[in-house]
């Protein structure tokens, strides 16, 4: 998954959405490259999640000093402010789209996908589950309940369906956890860390099995 | 002179009520047009400008012609003009009011002597006290003036007038408050034909940046901010304005920024008429420290810094500086303030390393409503988390739940102490929520809120 230019993050259901925003800001923070993270948000997004909270992110192990919020008020300035910022070289960012709305057409995905495949950087598109998308994975995202002492609550931890899949199978579906310290996620059931970082690259979740 | 007699002495006399306020805002539109000629125009109420044409003046071929222009299309719109070129604004003051010539060459000081000595006092911008004391020591002329023994004046009305005399003759500089302030750099062009098009106003605009950019070599600074005015024919000044978040003093980035903003207000440029000429003013510059980069790592952070930094100037450009933000953390324990959004414009990178709890359990949700969201507990114990709860018109069944932490009222500006938690639903979902108040308290029930979503 690591390396491709365009994944897409669909929320699974209604209430859904802050944990597609945490896969998003955990791969943003795994593969994080020299220019920082980007996260663009239509305010209507905001709206209904909140808006990034600074020490939220802190904790999740995102570096605050290479973190640009953008708050875009119409959809058109949300996917230009995406545009441009697939335009420095190795950024990650982080596009999402409202619920409401008319659903994205398949031509932004595809001049998304061109300005992250033309500067080697990352987007990372949360958006309500749709058809055409030129994206080259697509994830339902849901919340899973912690793993963890009773009463308590344990690190972030989602269920996520992999729905497409340019370069293989699709259908698999995991349950992972978030380690901040590591900025990686690990796989729960197997229990050993899927995300160690290779030699030749950032923390990489999911290659192991899909590829 | 009373109307009455006015009108016997000649009977066709037309009367018009004096408005002093509508005559203000003519000068003050007749300043602003004059933008066009200098960036320093001072307003001289009731009926008078200065305009300091220093390094302006080659630009229309020399000063007399600068001087000429002015006075020919201001008479062309109507207005009764006169108007004088010195070296000091006093003398221009004296000249454009009481000498019989609508332009004066810049001349020395012995020049300028020759020139206003023959001009009454009152040609000093003297009060009236200043003016009597004058006329009762018998002097009616700026040259008798200059004759008479300083020693004569010891009173404060002829302390007022010798002052005048020195700063019409530069002898005393004089400070002048501009409608706005003197741009540090600026750089002024006007066209022999109008600009219509956007590629013809881009193209002088790129000029105009050449000009600036020299300018600012030569002071070893960086543009923070920048303003172009465009001039239009039809009298308006038309205002863009860039800031970038770090001193620049590249070409290429300098007109990204302003091509963007002007292809963006190309339809309310409006420029039916025209535009005529254009500035491009550096308000705000900073010093750019010629710091030797060497190391190989440096540069590459460096690089993408400086794409970020890039990447701001060009969002905030077309978005507003409000729409593009740099997270700030603060050491305080209202979540409102600990963690706040600052224009990334107008601020660096948040320092520090980021702060993750050992057991990499988050205490802090990742996004936190501006406005608490009040939900409706079920069977809530007191002073513990509710077991159910109801938001948006779902209920939730609370499945995990950690707190209290409690934030003391005196922390949240005197808002009631909060008590708050840390809830899983049965989904998986997570909620910041806090109680308002206490139970038993009695003086109201206690509130339930959320306050935020961990994800």
């Amino acid at each position: 998954m690591a390396g491709a230019p365009l994944h897409e993050l669909c929320p699974a259901e209604a209430g859904a959405e802050p944990a597609a925003m945490g896969l998003a800001l955990g791969l943003a923070a795994a593969w994080a490259g020299r220019p920082g993270v980007v996260w663009v948000g239509e305010e209507g997004a905001f709206a209904e999640t909140g808006a990034p909270h600074p020490p939220g992110l802190a904790q999740f192990g995102l570096d605050p000093g290479q973190f640009i919020v953008v708050r875009a008020s119409r959809r058109e300035d949300c996917l230009w402010a995406a545009e441009q910022a697939l335009s420095a070289r190795g950024a990650v960012v982080v596009c999402a789209l409202a619920a409401g709305g008319k659903p994205l057409d398949l031509k932004a995905t595809r001049r998304l996908l061109l300005f992250a495949e033309r500067n080697g950087s990352t987007c990372l598109l949360v958006r309500p589950l749709a058809d055409a998308s030129a994206a080259w994975t697509r994830w339902r995202v849901s919340p899973a309940p912690s793993d963890a002492e009773a009463r308590e609550l344990g690190p972030p931890a989602y269920a996520i369906e992999l729905m497409r899949n340019r370069a293989g199978p699709a259908g698999s579906r995991f349950t992972i956890e978030w380690n901040a310290h590591a900025r990686a996620f690990r796989e729960r059931d197997l229990a050993r860390d899927l995300s160690a970082a290779s030699e030749d690259g950032p923390a990489d979740p999911i290659r192991a099995r899909v590829g | 002179m009373s109307l009455a007699d006015a009108r016997a002495i000649q009977p066709s006399l037309e009367a018009v009520e004096a408005e002093p306020e509508e005559d203000a805002r003519t000068l003050e539109n007749i300043a602003a047009w004059c933008e066009r000629f200098t960036p320093v125009v001072v307003i001289d109420a009731p009926d008078g400008l200065f305009l300091d044409i220093t390094g302006c003046a080659h630009l229309f071929g020399g000063e007399a012609a600068l001087c000429g222009q002015i006075v020919t299309r201001l008479q062309a719109q109507g207005f009764a003009v006169r108007a004088a070129l010195a070296p000091t604004p006093g003398a221009a003051w004296a000249l454009a009011r009481y000498a019989h010539i609508s332009a004066q060459e810049r001349g020395e000081e012995a020049l300028l002597r020759a020139a206003l000595a023959p001009l009454p006092v009152e040609a000093l911008r003297l009060d009236e006290d200043a003016a009597a004391l004058v006329r009762r020591l018998g002097l009616k002329t700026i040259g008798q003036l200059l004759a008479a023994p300083r020693s004569s004046f010891t009173a404060r009305a002829g302390a007022r007038a010798m002052l005048r005399l020195d700063q019409a003759l530069g002898r005393t500089p004089e400070a002048l408050s501009p409608r706005r302030p003197a741009p540090p750099v600026f750089a002024l062009r006007r066209f022999l034909e109008p600009l219509f098009s956007v590629e013809n106003i881009l193209v002088a605009t790129e000029r105009l940046c050449a000009d600036v950019i020299e300018k600012l070599d030569l002071r070893g600074a960086g543009a923070r901010r920048a303003a172009l005015h465009l001039f239009g024919v039809d009298g308006r000044d038309r205002v863009i304005e860039i800031g970038v978040s770090r001193p620049e003093r590249e070409m290429k980035p300098l007109l990204r920024l302003l091509r963007e903003k002007l292809n963006r207000a190309a339809e309310n440029l409006d420029a039916e008429f025209g535009i005529e000429a254009a500035r491009l003013d550096i308000t705000r510059l900073e010093r750019i420290e010629g710091a030797a980069r060497t190391l190989a790592a440096v540069e590459e952070a460096q690089a993408g810094a400086e794409q970020l930094a890039a990447l701001v100037d060009m969002l905030s450009a077309r978005l507003g500086p409000k729409r593009v933000l740099r997270p700030k953390l603060h050491d305080a324990h209202a979540p409102e303030k600990a963690g706040a959004w600052s224009a990334a414009l107008h601020s660096s990178p948040a320092r520090g390393e980021a702060y993750i709890p050992r057991d990499g359990v988050m205490r802090r949700p990742l996004a936190l409503f501006s406005q608490p969201q009040p939900i409706e507990t079920i069977a809530a114990v007191p002073d513990g988390p509710p077991i159910r709860f109801r938001w948006r018109r779902v209920l939730r069944e609370v499945a995990r739940a950690e707190g209290p932490e409690r934030i003391s009222g005196d922390w949240l500006g005197g808002l009631p102490t909060r008590d708050y938690y840390r809830v899983e639903d049965k989904q998986g979902r997570r909620y910041w929520l806090y109680r308002e108040g206490f139970y038993g308290d009695s003086v109201a029930r206690p509130r339930w809120f959320v306050h935020g979503l961990f994800a």
